[in-house]
């Protein structure tokens, strides 16, 4: 398109009616491009322009500006630096463009247009946060540990205190190898869980959830294990001596449970007293809820079955009369309602910021949720990647020099 | 002369504006333009990308018969309606669970081990500290007063039906766990003190009464309607203590701080002679308390953040007491307010003095 400063009349008026402002085609048919850039404000308060303008001519004169910075771009496309940037002017309208003085010639300043850094990602990976929350889940599991070997010592002898009346018990008799099949489902759920983890794209972040929702759960535990002790569900209990303040002896046993990861598959677990609530149930729970949330949907055989392995499991513990049946109640009603709570909490903006509707926030850990949580923005999407990536050796590949040089 | 805009014409047709003309203008060719909306304009943009003078005119020429209804929200639809029925029916269900849990105490009173064969078990807090023989007469009496004084907030709340509703939820959901969690595992008594009534082994008749005379006596040891033993886990008394503070703290005025904290003495204060009293054991307290006060935030939080009911990531919706939550809290929009109002509103009629008569307004 010609310049503006070589308009002739027609072309203004056809500018004049293409940009909906027709009322001014006729007073401004004798104008051409050049007197179409010389317009001013003066001109719009004296008549004859102030009778045809109901604005002042602003209108007018802000397409005016925009059509001559547009042929300024133009003309300048190679040479200008940045172009120019139409600035919000203060007061009158926004978008106004700037002046740049000389109507003619154009000032050759270059106005630096800032250009907005690269979105962060939504889900940042920080991988520090997640060796905290690691940190906080192995501290709880030894805390627990500890817990264990010192309630150990309180549980009362089962002469003087019997099992508790447990209306499973009193349906069901004892199954011996039920507990081994309760531990080996426990195992397979978490090594499918791990194996599931690492093929995640989010890695991070969700390793962060399960061992903060882990450890706080085994913290929990340590509560209720430690103010008041069970005795034991069943005769059949075979508990370790008390050592009566040896401490030597009490760590042993600790490095000895804890390398044994708490299992009584692996000879690790002769301790008594840690009943209420049950721990096989938590990670039974927990693994089978991870699992069903951070896999597609469609694998529903794959959940199907964990969830048959979980509630195998769950079933087995008490048909071993291994833990009461409130244990294990309380012990899935926890856990899932932790799980819960905290998806919901990460899920939701509305959650992560404290307000008077957000009843939410008012946990004790509503602190660390935050910590963990803020850079997160949105649901976790299900992407699956490699852990590592698979490159075939460069050699088969043929080589394009241009590129790969 | 009004000024008018050719909305989307030319080449700034990628901005929408919203094309408000006056009436009665006139566009040079003496067109007429009636008001359009913005989706009529989405729909002209693509068409009028030919741009110019000509498409202006034919768009003058057709008739704009089709209207589009613009819904203007309701203002006056109600976000908090009152639904007393609802209320009602979460009545039942509190009365149910209450009735529930007391033939499960006296079901499970027949199955508590005896004090010689199994003694109490081993409680922290029974380590420490004492028996106080005076101190769960302090718990229920300040059990007692807390309700009392919820009885009376709520009567002067606007919204009685919905907060009452919540409410005989909330305590029906508790109790019935409750009853889950006394039946399954029965736990010993705490201490040696506790009389326990003797067992009357399948006596239906004898059953019914202490049933009667539980329900009689609200539970309480005051009023020796509570001579059964075995519901320990978890404390009913802990619920009540919590669940009252809660909802004194909640629909009250944020300004009463002295009031609040005169509700959280009294609750902390009866929640600690529990122990002090070796009613219950600690684990039983503990775990009455988390379950209240978590399934108290639970509900609130599902009910105030409107954005939660329509979000499909809503892992609150998995409980089971989902469906009867929806019932509840479909038609209520909106948070609570903390409104007041007298209990009972005198009805105009009584006021209007029957001298003055508009004719023209008043006759049939």
């Amino acid at each position: 398109m010609k310049k503006v400063a070589q308009w002739s009349t027609e072309e203004v008026s056809q500018w004049l009616t293409e940009e909906g402002m027709p009322e001014y085609s006729e007073s401004f048919q004798h104008l051409n491009g050049q007197d179409l850039l010389k317009l001013t404000k003066a001109d719009f308060q004296s008549p004859p322009l102030s009778l045809v303008t109901s604005d002042g001519g602003r209108q007018l004169l802000d397409k005016i500006e925009t059509l001559r910075i547009e042929h300024h771009i133009e003309a300048h496309k190679n040479g200008h630096a940045n172009g120019h940037a139409i600035v919000a002017a203060d007061g009158d309208g926004g978008g106004k463009a700037k002046r740049n003085g000389v109507l003619n010639g154009f000032r050759k300043d270059a106005v630096q247009i800032p250009i907005p850094e690269p979105e962060r990602s939504p889900y940042p990976v920080e991988w520090g946060k997640t060796a905290i929350a690691f940190l906080y889940a192995v501290c709880c599991f030894v805390f627990t540990t500890v817990m264990i070997s010192v309630v150990h010592e309180r549980v009362p002898s089962m002469e003087t205190d019997p099992p508790l009346p447990d209306k499973f018990f009193d349906i069901f008799d004892r199954v011996e190898w039920a507990f081994s099949i309760c531990e080996i489902n426990g195992m397979l759920l978490v090594a499918l869980w791990l194996l599931q983890w690492t093929l995640l794209k989010y890695k991070s972040i969700v390793g962060r959830r399960f061992f903060f929702i882990v450890g706080t759960l085994y913290l929990y535990r340590c509560i209720t294990m430690y103010i008041t002790t069970l005795p034991v569900p069943g005769r059949h209990f075979k508990c370790a001596p008390k050592l009566f303040g040896d401490w030597e002896a009490q760590m042993r046993r600790v490095l000895k449970m804890i390398a044994g990861g708490g299992l009584s598959i692996t000879g690790s677990h002769h301790m008594c007293g840690d009943y209420l609530y049950s721990g096989h149930t938590v990670m039974l729970t927990l693994t089978y809820l991870f699992i069903k949330e951070y896999s597609p949907k469609r694998f529903w055989c794959y959940h199907w079955f964990c969830w048959i392995l979980s509630a195998v499991g769950i079933v087995c513990i008490l048909l071993a009369h291994d833990h009461y049946t409130v244990d294990v109640v309380v012990a899935y009603y926890i856990t899932t309602r932790l799980f819960w709570w905290y998806h919901t909490m990460a899920n939701q903006q509305a959650l992560k910021e404290t307000s008077q509707s957000n009843f939410f926030s008012r946990v004790w850990w509503y602190r660390f949720f935050q910590y963990f949580e803020q850079n997160v923005q949105g649901i976790v999407p299900r992407n699956y990647e490699l852990p590592f990536s698979w490159r075939p050796p460069r050699w088969s590949q043929t080589k394009y020099t241009r590129i790969d040089t | 002369m009004a000024t008018t805009h050719l909305c989307g014409e030319g080449d700034s047709a990628d901005v929408l504006n919203m094309c408000v003309v006056e009436d009665n203008c006139k566009l040079p060719n003496g067109l007429e333009h009636t008001i359009l909306t913005a989706v009529e304009e989405d729909r002209k943009v693509k068409r009028t990308k030919r741009g110019g003078l000509s498409l202006g005119l034919r768009k003058g020429n057709q008739k704009h018969r089709d209207y589009i209804k613009i819904p203007v929200p309701d203002s006056k639809n109600n976000r908090l309606p009152l639904e007393w029925w609802k209320t009602g029916i979460a009545f039942v269900y509190a009365t149910f669970n209450l009735i529930l849990t007391t033939v499960m105490i006296t079901v499970v009173h027949e199955r508590v081990p005896d004090k010689e064969s199994s003694p109490p078990l081993p409680d922290k807090f029974f380590d420490y500290i004492d028996r106080v023989p005076w101190a769960f007469s302090v718990a229920e009496i300040n059990g007692m007063v807390l309700v009392g004084l919820w009885f009376v907030q709520w009567l002067f709340l606007r919204y009685k039906a919905i907060a009452g509703r919540r409410f005989f939820f909330l305590m029906g959901t508790l109790y019935l766990y409750r009853c889950v969690t006394m039946y399954i595992t029965t736990l010993p008594v705490p201490g040696m003190h506790m009389t326990c009534a003797p067992k009357v082994y399948g006596d239906s008749q004898a059953k019914v009464h202490r049933i009667l005379q539980l329900i009689s006596g609200g539970g309480l040891s005051m009023t020796s309607s509570n001579l059964m033993c075995g519901d320990f886990l978890y404390s009913g008394h802990t619920v009540m203590l919590t669940l009252t503070y809660l909802f004194i703290k909640e629909y009250s005025p944020r300004s009463l701080w002295w009031y609040h904290l005169i509700c959280w003495l009294l609750s902390a204060v009866g929640v600690v002679c529990i122990l002090v009293a070796h009613e219950h054991y600690s684990v039983d307290v503990v775990v009455a308390y988390f379950i209240t006060s978590r399934l108290f935030w639970w509900y609130h939080t599902m009910a105030n953040v409107q954005e939660l009911r329509s979000s499909p990531h809503n892992y609150l919706m998995n409980t089971w007491w989902n469906p009867m939550f929806s019932f509840f809290e479909k038609n209520v929009q909106t948070q609570v307010p903390c409104t007041f109002s007298w209990p009972i509103s005198w009805p105009p009629s009584c006021f209007k003095n029957s001298c003055k008569r508009y004719t023209m307004v008043q006759s049939p």
